[in-house]
C-alpha cells in the first residue's frame, strides 16, 4: 500500500515537473520581435543575395562566395576552394574565411554574438555569414550557411544552406545550432561600411588588418568612416592620416595625424606618423617637436625602430638646412 | 626544448632572413602601419621570431594537410601575426565547416528538447 503511494507521489512529481518545464518554454519567444531594433523592418528577405550550392564538405567556398558576391565581387565557390578550403579537414576555418574578404578589397567584421546584432545587418542589407554546428561539443559538425532574412511573424531565419537556395529556421533551432558554434558571425563590408552594432576597437582593427592589402583610396573610405562614426577614437584619424599619407596628400595626413595628437597626446605612433609627415613638407623643426614629445622609455618594437628612424632623419634634415619651410603653420601643437 | 628538424632549419633560415629584414627597412619611410598601433584589445607585441615560427608552421601544416602547393604560399601571405599564430596553435581541431548532413542529428534534436524544455538556456544574452 505504501509503496503504491510512493508510486504515485513520484509520478505527480515527475508531472509537476515536466508541466512546470513545459510552462517555461512557453512563456519565452517570440524570439526575433524582442531583438529586433525600433524602426526596423518586421520581415527582410535579402533575395538578391546569390546561392552557390555547395559541392562535399564544401560549404566554407560556397558561403563565402554568396556574402562576397552579395558585397558585388565576382567570384565563384571553386575560385574560393584554393583561398579556405583544406582538404584534410574537409571544411574550411573560421580565420582564413575571416581574411579572406581582404583578398577582394573587402573588409570582414566579426558581429557580437547576440542575435540582435544579426538583425541589424539583414535589415541594413547585409547578409550575415554565420558557423553552426549540428553535433554536441564532443562530436561536432560544422556547417557554414548565410542568413538572408527573417521574419518576425513567423519567428524564422530565412538561409542560404549547402544545397538549399532557400531554407527557414525557426529561431530556437538556428539559435542552438548557432550557440553550439560559439555564435560566430561575420560580415562583408564595402569600404566606408561600418556594421550597425559596432565596436570601435573591433572595427579598428578590421580596418588596419584591411590597410595593409589595400588601395590607399580604399583604405581612406574605410577610415574615413570610422572617423565619422567615432571622432574622439585617435587610431580612427591615424588610420585616415596614413591613407592620405600614402595617397600622396601631405597636408590631408598632417591634419589627421595632429588631431590623433590632440585626443591622445601620449601617442606615440601619431606623433612619429605626424613628424614623418611635417618632415616631407620641409619642416624638419616642427617634426622634431613631435619626436621630443614622445616618452620613448615606454616603446616597443616596431614603433621604436620607427621613431628612432624618423628621429635621425629629422635631425639630418635640421642640420642641413637654415630654417622651416614658411608655410609651415599647421596645427602642430597637439597634447 | 626538443626541436624538430625542420623548426631548427627555419630558425636559422630567419635568424639570416631577420638580419636581412633590418637592412631592408631602414630605407622605408618611417610610417607606423595602424596595424600596430591597436594593440590594446590584442596579445601582447608577438615578437618577429614567433611570427616567423608560426609561418613556417602554417606553411608545413597546409602542406600536409593538402592543400594545394601553388596556393599555400598566397594563403600564408594573407594571415596576419595574429592570424598565424592561431592556426599554428589549433590547425588540426579549431572548427572547420564542412557539410550540412545531419549525420548526428539524433544527437543535435537532444540538444534541441534540452533547450526547449529550459534545462539549458541559450537566449540569455552573453
Amino acid at each position: 500500500m505504501q509503496k503504491r503511494a510512493a508510486a504515485k507521489a513520484a509520478r505527480f512529481a515527475f508531472f509537476l515537473a515536466l508541466t512546470s518545464l513545459l510552462s517555461a518554454c512557453v512563456v519565452r519567444g517570440p524570439f526575433i520581435p524582442a531583438n529586433l531594433a525600433p524602426g526596423a523592418r518586421p520581415s527582410v528577405e535579402l533575395d538578391a543575395t546569390p546561392f552557390f550550392p555547395q559541392k562535399k564538405y564544401q560549404c566554407g567556398p560556397a558561403a563565402l562566395a554568396s556574402v562576397l558576391a552579395a558585397s558585388d565581387v565576382v567570384t565563384t565557390p571553386d575560385a574560393l576552394v584554393p583561398v579556405v578550403y583544406i582538404p584534410a579537414r574537409k571544411g574550411s576555418l573560421q580565420v582564413e574565411m575571416q581574411a579572406a574578404p581582404r583578398k577582394f578589397g573587402r573588409l570582414s567584421y566579426l558581429l557580437s554574438p547576440n542575435m540582435d546584432s544579426i538583425l541589424a545587418e539583414i535589415n541594413a542589407g547585409r547578409p550575415v555569414l554565420v558557423l553552426h554546428n549540428y553535433g554536441f561539443p564532443m562530436m561536432p559538425r560544422w556547417h557554414y550557411a548565410v542568413v538572408i532574412g527573417y521574419d518576425s511573424a513567423r519567428d524564422r531565419f530565412i538561409l542560404r544552406s549547402g544545397t538549399k537556395q532557400r531554407d527557414e529556421w525557426r529561431v530556437r533551432t538556428f539559435m542552438v545550432a548557432w550557440h553550439q558554434a560559439h555564435r560566430w558571425a561575420m560580415v562583408v563590408l564595402r569600404p566606408g561600411e561600418i556594421p550597425v552594432i559596432a565596436d570601435a576597437r573591433l572595427y579598428l582593427e578590421a580596418a588596419a588588418d584591411f590597410e595593409h592589402g589595400a588601395t590607399p583610396e580604399d583604405a581612406l573610405l574605410a577610415f574615413d568612416a570610422a572617423v565619422k562614426r567615432w571622432p574622439t577614437e585617435a587610431v580612427a584619424w591615424i588610420g585616415r592620416g596614413t591613407a592620405q599619407y600614402r595617397a600622396g596628400n601631405l597636408s590631408a595626413a598632417a591634419f589627421d595625424y595632429a588631431a590623433a595628437v590632440r585626443i591622445d597626446g601620449s601617442n606615440a605612433g601619431a606623433r612619429n606618423n605626424l613628424a614623418q609627415t611635417l618632415l616631407e613638407q620641409g619642416c624638419p623643426r616642427h617634426a622634431r617637436e613631435q619626436l621630443m614629445s614622445i616618452d620613448v622609455g615606454k616603446l616597443q618594437s616596431p614603433l621604436l625602430e620607427a621613431v628612432n628612424d624618423t628621429r635621425q632623419q629629422v635631425d639630418a634634415a635640421v642640420a642641413q638646412t637654415a630654417d622651416d619651410n614658411p608655410a609651415c603653420a599647421i596645427p602642430v601643437s597637439g597634447s | 626544448m626538443r626541436l624538430s628538424p625542420w623548426r631548427k632549419t627555419s630558425i636559422a633560415i630567419l635568424s639570416v632572413a631577420i638580419l636581412n629584414m633590418g637592412l631592408a627597412g631602414a630605407a622605408q619611410a618611417a610610417i607606423v602601419d595602424t596595424s600596430a598601433l591597436v594593440t590594446t584589445s590584442r596579445e601582447a607585441d608577438l615578437g618577429t621570431v614567433r611570427a616567423q615560427l608560426d609561418r613556417a608552421e602554417v606553411r608545413a601544416k597546409f602542406e600536409d594537410m593538402g592543400v594545394d602547393a601553388t596556393a599555400v604560399e598566397r594563403r600564408v601571405a594573407s594571415l596576419n601575426d595574429r592570424e598565424l599564430h592561431k592556426l599554428a596553435v589549433d590547425m588540426q581541431n579549431a572548427p572547420a565547416g564542412g557539410d550540412a548532413v545531419w549525420i548526428i542529428g539524433a544527437v543535435f534534436i537532444v540538444l534541441i528538447i534540452l533547450e526547449l524544455t529550459g534545462v539549458i538556456d541559450i537566449f540569455k544574452k552573453t
